[in-house]
């Protein structure tokens, strides 16, 4: 792994430096099918979150990134590596690590007030505490009138919402999101992309965010990791600023800003490197 | 041209087309036997009773016994041993369904001798089930049984097969184990295909059973066809087949029906 403090790290105000790693991805190699046969995902990647950190993965599409997530989430074994949270290894999926998928996965059988109590019936909250907590979550995601509505009812930007309210409504101390906006149109994913910001925020959430887009990336991480093509390994970690003006605000104004351009011709670069070179 | 002015009147939606194609369809078609029997004989009456024959037929076996039973008995009984086959198949089918597709070891290990079983058609098994059961109600539920079980075994494991991974994998994320991953989220998204084999299930059983009641047994609407060849009175088969296509068509609609209430959230997709 190849740490760059190159030319971008001036004005970097990092609120934490010294803050415990939340999230660990020690050494991950992940094969699919039998080891120097099958299809080899990802290289030896390592990524460190830290508690109320944004770090984003970027890369080309099919370099890993994904199955990282799905490591990362405990929903597949690594091959090689293994993964930490707090320190300890993280064992099986559940609700610590949160995830919100690309294509939503919302259980098309039960309605928005169901899909987003899931979590929350499975690890036995009481009922009062589930109530609570769904109308807490309604609110901040804007779903009070869809609360009796089956996903197939909803627009795609609805869908996510009501899969961004399932994570959060865990109270989880890790998000990870895997391409969540990839499947949803411009407009939307321009004003999902505003909330998000905002909610990491506010609530400082550990997130793992997965995406193909540099503009995303630049916008929303405190640290983009660029990935290499397949097999995916690191190619590059960036720290972005914090808490500077143009990541509070709307994304169009941010985009103008030099400093988002400047990252974003960087990243873009080393993304553009491992599409040419394929 | 009915269907034109109906247009014209802006009363035709495509379910009222459907209804009015299947409403002219079927008049043609009494009308064709009205021809060929009342009004110009064309067909002798012992091979092909009328229209007016085949109701008075009815309305006699309504009030008056026939073998035993009037009309309503031979349906009820028809519909107990029915019912008896299609729930066992449904009780037993779908859970062993599930398991075949939640367990690919256990189908891999069962299927060679369900693709056999599948391939023997039901009437095969009517004088076993006669040597075990004798002449009773479990003797053709028995044959409805064996002509239900494997569209359900087979919609169901589909079913369960086809759930997205990813479903799957949020239950898992969400903090569900493995029964309530398949009662709350693989179980009602199989529940369409479920539904298909049940569908076909109630139709194979309801041929299986009239084929059963033909061979044996002293009531049920396969014996009173069979009692109307003895007794040479073409009009009683007539009675019979005629309700026994009406019930099956009275029973799937009810079947479809019911879809849209056991699986409210499809009324949106579809």
């Amino acid at each position: 792994m190849e740490q760059s403090a190159g030319k971008m790290t001036s004005g970097i105000t990092d609120p934490a430096p010294e803050s415990p790693a939340k999230l660990e991805l020690c050494n991950i190699s992940k094969w699919f099918g039998p080891e120097g046969e099958g299809v080899h995902a990802v290289d030896d990647c390592s990524i460190e979150v830290k508690k109320g950190e944004f770090i984003v993965v970027v890369g080309p599409s099919g370099c890993g990134k994904s199955t990282l997530m799905t490591v990362g989430a405990g929903l597949e074994e690594p091959t090689h590596g293994e993964v930490l949270v707090d320190g300890k290894p993280a064992g099986p999926p559940g609700p610590t690590r949160s995830v919100v998928f690309q294509k939503f996965a919302l259980f098309p059988s039960e309605t928005v007030e169901q899909n987003i109590k899931f979590g929350l019936q499975m690890t036995g909250v009481s009922a009062t505490e589930q109530e609570t907590r769904l109308a807490e979550q309604l609110k901040i995601m804007g779903l009070e009138q869809f609360r009796r509505s089956y996903p197939s009812e909803l627009s795609g930007g609805m869908q996510q919402r009501v899969a961004i309210a399932r994570a959060l409504v865990m109270q989880p101390e890790i998000l990870l999101m895997d391409e969540p906006f990839g499947a949803l149109d411009a407009q939307t994913r321009t004003i999902l992309q505003e909330e998000v910001q905002r909610l990491h925020r506010e609530m400082h959430y550990t997130v793992l965010f997965i995406t193909h887009s540099v503009e995303e990336a630049v916008y929303l991480g405190d640290r983009v990791v660029v990935m290499t093509r397949r097999p995916g390994r690191i190619k590059r970690v960036i720290d972005l600023p914090r808490d500077v003006a143009w990541k509070t605000g709307d994304i169009e104004l941010a985009a103008e800003h030099p400093e988002f351009i400047e990252f974003r011709r960087e990243i873009w670069g080393l993304v553009r490197e491992e599409i040419v070179s394929i | 041209m009915i269907e034109k002015r109906l247009e014209r009147m802006g009363v035709m939606t495509d379910r009222g087309k459907a209804t009015a194609y299947g409403i002219v369809s079927l008049s043609l078609l009494l009308i064709l036997w009205i021809c060929a029997t009342s009004l110009f004989q064309w067909i002798e009456p012992r091979v092909l009773p009328s229209p007016a024959q085949v109701i008075k037929q009815f309305a006699w076996i309504l009030t008056e016994p026939f073998s035993g039973l009037r009309l309503p008995g031979h349906i009820l009984s028809s519909l107990e041993r029915w019912g008896w086959g299609v729930l066992t198949a449904g009780f037993i089918g779908i859970p062993v369904g599930v398991f075949f597709a939640w367990n690919p070891w256990f189908k891999t290990f069962v299927n060679p001798v369900f693709e056999l079983i599948h391939f023997i058609p039901p009437f095969a098994y009517i004088p076993l089930a006669v040597l075990w059961f004798g002449a009773s109600t479990a003797t053709q539920a028995m044959v409805v049984f064996v002509a239900a079980f494997p569209s359900i075994v087979i919609n169901s494991q589909l079913g369960v097969a086809q759930v997205e991974k990813i479903y799957i994998d949020a239950a898992r994320v969400f903090g569900a184990g493995q029964l309530r991953t398949l009662w709350r989220v693989v179980l009602p998204a199989a529940a369409p295909s479920i539904y298909t084999g049940l569908r076909i299930a109630i139709s194979n059983g309801w041929m299986a059973l009239v084929g059963a009641e033909l061979v044996v047994g002293k009531v049920g609407l396969g014996f009173m066809i069979a009692q109307g060849q003895e007794n040479a009175s073409v009009a009683t088969i007539f009675v019979g087949i005629i309700t026994i296509g009406c019930l099956g068509v009275l029973i799937d609609t009810l079947v479809q029906r019911s879809e849209r209430f056991v699986l409210p959230w499809r009324k949106v997709a579809s």
